[in-house]
């Protein structure tokens, strides 16, 4: 998942392919985003003003809270999207978890209507974070007793191999990230990254930032969870979420960060890797030049010069064309002694006679016409 | 360049401008066939003393000598796992374009980084000063731009860290 945007780029796609439309669409379409989001978009030509949009998340958790099903606070939430556009199928589609009805006639014209569209492709984003809100808020951060009682941290799978912890402590609350790549070049730019990240996160400047920790064994809080979640290439990552964090609308930040970290992670890895791939072309370049450089003088010059062919050919043609001249004068000069200066051995002493000039050029005086 | 490091490279220099004295050859063992005598090691007659110059343990420089091709090997420093990914990484990316650098080795030889062969073919084509300060200069453009990369990927790394941290504020 590197897509950091919380609307679905393909549902948004869609229904505005659909909202758009000269002529009614009948549609009936699958498909799934970042390998666990699945969706389901119905629309047919007898009611082309109605839209159906199924929707499916993979939400394994485990632990005091279970929030499989939506809450009644996220249908609301889902509601007030767009007021007079949504309307919540019950039950939903089979094998779906959410199926919103949508009446495209009653979204307004113009601007608004992409960003009505847009809000209306973030559905999953807040089914998503709606979970981790009410863990967040339900988890009071005042109530010590609650924290000795219930111990034990909360497992959350948006990702069937990025699961990630949240557990409970005296006025504060862990959220842990067991990480592991695939490539070791992923696992040593990650590292660098988490060393980074706490270094930052302890300086003065980043106060009101979450504490952040970074360890290769696993924290205490995930004693006695199954072991494949605590085998790990590149340790585990911690942050302290204070109530300070989920006051108001930071609680609304607060969630999504943490639910985008392993994608954050992943893209920072990706681009670094692109630019070290950049970098390393630039500088073979550079190094095959310098090579190119070492040749004997003789064709230096032919590889200093991008085309060289090029510069050859335009060396070559006017020395072609001089030689062609060269050769035509010759041919014509021989033509003329051949044609006027005919030399008969032993005629010398006739020189007297003189011979009649005939000339290639018309004129009046030497012919007349018979009549 | 640091004083330690033009030590080494005035060394290594020095080293292959005595080393570089190929002349055609023709194979002893296979008629009308002209090989590489540091590759093949089938004559001991025609080869020289290996010369080996280290820096220090991690960073060391084998120059194998014969009549007609030399191959010099070169072990490049890497401090931490950073630099140890970022010079795989580098010298394998310019293993794979070899044929680009026509005296770099596709493989490099075994405890080396990375290595070069140069024939005498290679020293009738190419000027030979300049194909030892090529070498030479490799070998600063290596260390140079590992530093470089781990430079960046660690401030890049700080940029990125700041900006998720700078999102709860």
């Amino acid at each position: 998942m590197a897509y950091l945007g919380r609307s679905s780029p393909t549902l948004k796609e869609t229904i505005l392919k659909i909202y758009r439309a000269e002529k009614p669409i009948e549609m009936d379409q699958h498909f799934y985003e970042f390998g666990s989001i699945q969706y389901h978009i119905k629309c047919s030509i007898s009611d082309p003003n109605i839209v159906y949009v199924s929707t499916l998340t993979l939400l394994e958790t485990q632990g005091t809270v279970m929030l499989k099903e939506m809450s009644s606070h996220t249908y609301e939430v889902i509601k007030n999207i767009a007021v007079g556009v949504i309307d919540i199928v019950d039950p939903p589609r089979v094998g779906f978890q959410l199926t919103l009805k949508l009446h495209l006639d009653n979204i307004p014209r113009g601007k608004e209507a992409i960003i009505t569209i847009t809000r209306i492709s973030e559905i999953q984003a807040i089914i998503l974070s709606s979970q981790l809100k009410e863990m967040l808020k339900s988890l009071n951060f005042q109530d010590d007793s609650q924290a000795m009682n219930s111990n034990r941290p909360i497992r959350i799978v948006y990702h069937p191999s990025e699961p990630f912890y949240v557990s409970r402590q005296p006025e504060k609350i862990t959220a842990v990230f067991p990480m592991n790549f695939k490539d070791n070049s992923d696992v040593v730019i990650a590292m660098s990254f988490f060393q980074e990240l706490v270094e930052v996160g302890s300086q003065k400047e980043m106060g009101k930032a979450p504490q952040c920790s970074w360890s290769p064994v696993p924290p205490f809080q995930l004693r006695g969870e199954p072991v494949h979640d605590l085998i790990t290439n590149a340790g585990f990552v911690s942050f302290d979420i204070t109530s300070r964090h989920v006051e108001g609308k930071r609680l609304d930040k607060t969630v999504w960060n943490l639910l985008n970290f392993y994608a954050y992670v992943k893209y920072h890895i990706k681009c670094s890797r692109g630019y070290i791939q950049r970098r390393m072309r630039k500088r073979m370049e550079s190094l095959v030049k310098q090579l190119n450089n070492t040749r004997l003088e003789e064709e230096a010059p032919e590889k200093e010069n991008g085309g060289c062919k090029y510069v050859k050919e335009l060396v070559k043609v006017p020395k072609g064309k001089f030689m062609m001249q060269q050769r035509c004068k010759d041919m014509t000069r021989r033509v003329r002694i051949s044609k006027f200066r005919i030399r008969i051995n032993g005629c010398a002493r006739f020189r007297w006679i003189s011979i009649p000039k005939f000339s290639s050029k018309f004129s009046n005086k030497s012919y007349t016409k018979l009549d | 360049m640091a004083n330690p490091l033009r030590l080494y490279l005035a060394c290594i220099k020095n080293t292959l401008e005595a080393a570089m004295c190929l002349q055609n050859f023709p194979c002893q063992e296979v008629e009308r066939h002209n090989k590489p005598e540091v590759e093949l090691k089938t004559s001991p007659e025609l080869l020289l003393n290996p010369v080996l110059i280290c820096r220090n343990e991690a960073e060391k420089c084998l120059i194998e000598t014969s009549i007609n091709s030399l191959r010099i090997s070169l072990k490049v420093k890497q401090a931490d796992e950073l630099e140890n990914i970022l010079t795989k990484k580098f010298l394998r990316f310019l293993s794979m374009r070899a044929e680009a650098f026509q005296v770099l080795r596709r493989k490099p030889v075994q405890g080396y980084d990375i290595s070069f062969l140069i024939t005498n073919y290679h020293c009738e084509e190419m000027q030979k000063q300049k194909l030892i300060d090529f070498i030479i200069q490799f070998m600063e453009d290596i260390e140079k731009e590992i530093s470089e990369l781990k430079i960046s990927v660690n401030t890049r790394g700080r940029l990125v860290a700041t900006e998720f941290l700078k999102q709860f504020m």
